[in-house]
């Protein structure tokens, strides 16, 4: 299958690949995997005043789930989190032309950012708590 | 779906523990009497469903001689398709836990592989063995009625897989 220009961009220069202080107060960590195929993604944030101000991934898996995590990395950054929650998979499959076959690819991102949001949700209620 | 299932299509109950004889037999039975080619004078109709059948007793054969296709496919007869990600009747979603030591294991294996083939070697061996534990532990689920751990064990075999095409250096 032919991948699109965009996801062979992401998959041979992934952005923010790499990871983060998973016990940082700072950071949120969220991991997924697709079950039917066995990929694998982590994807970290950093927030600091409600803007996320790093992101970096790990994905083990074709190059669609890689290509969607080092997207979803380059567009958080500077994002308020809020904003970051909006993020959805069609948005990710839309800009990386991704076939039918490959949507559950951009799922797993859409998935990945998500957990991680609320990974670091839940560390700023256990700090008020 | 089809009507028929990949088993009664072979003419066997639904089971992980089929008789490969009777699989083979059956199987080259009934390829023989819907062989295409036996129909080649008759009707249209006649040899489509010639075709129709016969492409649906290789199918079942397909599925029902790999072990690990088998226990899928009872538990997709079972109401759990192992091939979705729907969170209803779809695979099942894995504990955090396991997809981290997932991830852990893809990130040791650079340092592996830098310690040579006999360690790379090693290793495989190892996550190999794990799968056949993996599929062991599915039969004994299914056994025993439970199609919900029979799914885990399986989903958890497919993860193992994966991680042995990334030993081999697949993409």
């Amino acid at each position: 299958m032919a991948y699109s220009e965009r996801v062979i961009d992401h998959y041979e220069n992934p952005r923010n690949v790499g990871s983060l202080d998973k016990d940082d107060e700072e950071v949120g960590t969220g991991i997924v995997g697709a079950p039917a195929c066995g990929d694998v993604m982590k994807l970290q944030i950093r927030v600091e005043d409600g803007v996320i101000t790093d992101a970096r991934f790990k994905t083990y898996g074709c190059g669609s789930a890689i290509a969607s995590s080092s997207l979803v990395t380059e567009w958080v950054k500077g994002m308020r989190v809020e904003q970051a929650l909006e993020i959805n998979n069609s948005q990710i499959a839309q800009e990386l032309s991704l076939p039918p076959v490959k949507i559950h690819c951009s799922v797993l991102a859409e998935d990945a950012i998500k957990a991680a949001i609320r990974d670091w949700q839940a560390k700023q209620q256990a700090q008020v708590s | 779906m089809d009507a028929m299932n990949h088993f009664a299509r072979l003419g066997l109950a639904p089971s992980c523990d089929i008789d490969a004889g009777a699989l083979e037999n059956n199987y080259l039975a009934l390829q023989k009497r819907h062989h295409p080619d036996g129909t080649a004078n008759g009707t249209v109709s006649e040899r489509r469903l010639a075709m129709e059948i016969s492409s649906a007793v290789n199918e079942a054969y397909r599925v029902l001689r790999d072990p690990v296709r088998r226990v899928e496919y009872l538990c997709r007869l079972g109401g759990v398709d192992l091939d979705s990600s729907d969170p209803n009747g779809g695979a099942p979603t894995m504990s955090q836990s396991f997809l981290i030591e997932m991830i852990d294991r893809r990130d040791a294996l650079e340092q592996t592989r830098a310690r040579g083939h006999a360690a790379l070697d090693e290793l495989r061996a190892k996550v190999e063995r794990e799968q056949d534990d993996a599929l062991a532990f599915a039969l004994v689920s299914l056994r025993s009625g439970s199609i919900a751990a029979a799914a885990v064990a399986l989903v958890e075999r497919r993860y193992l897989q994966r991680l042995v095409g990334e030993i081999d250096g697949e993409v």
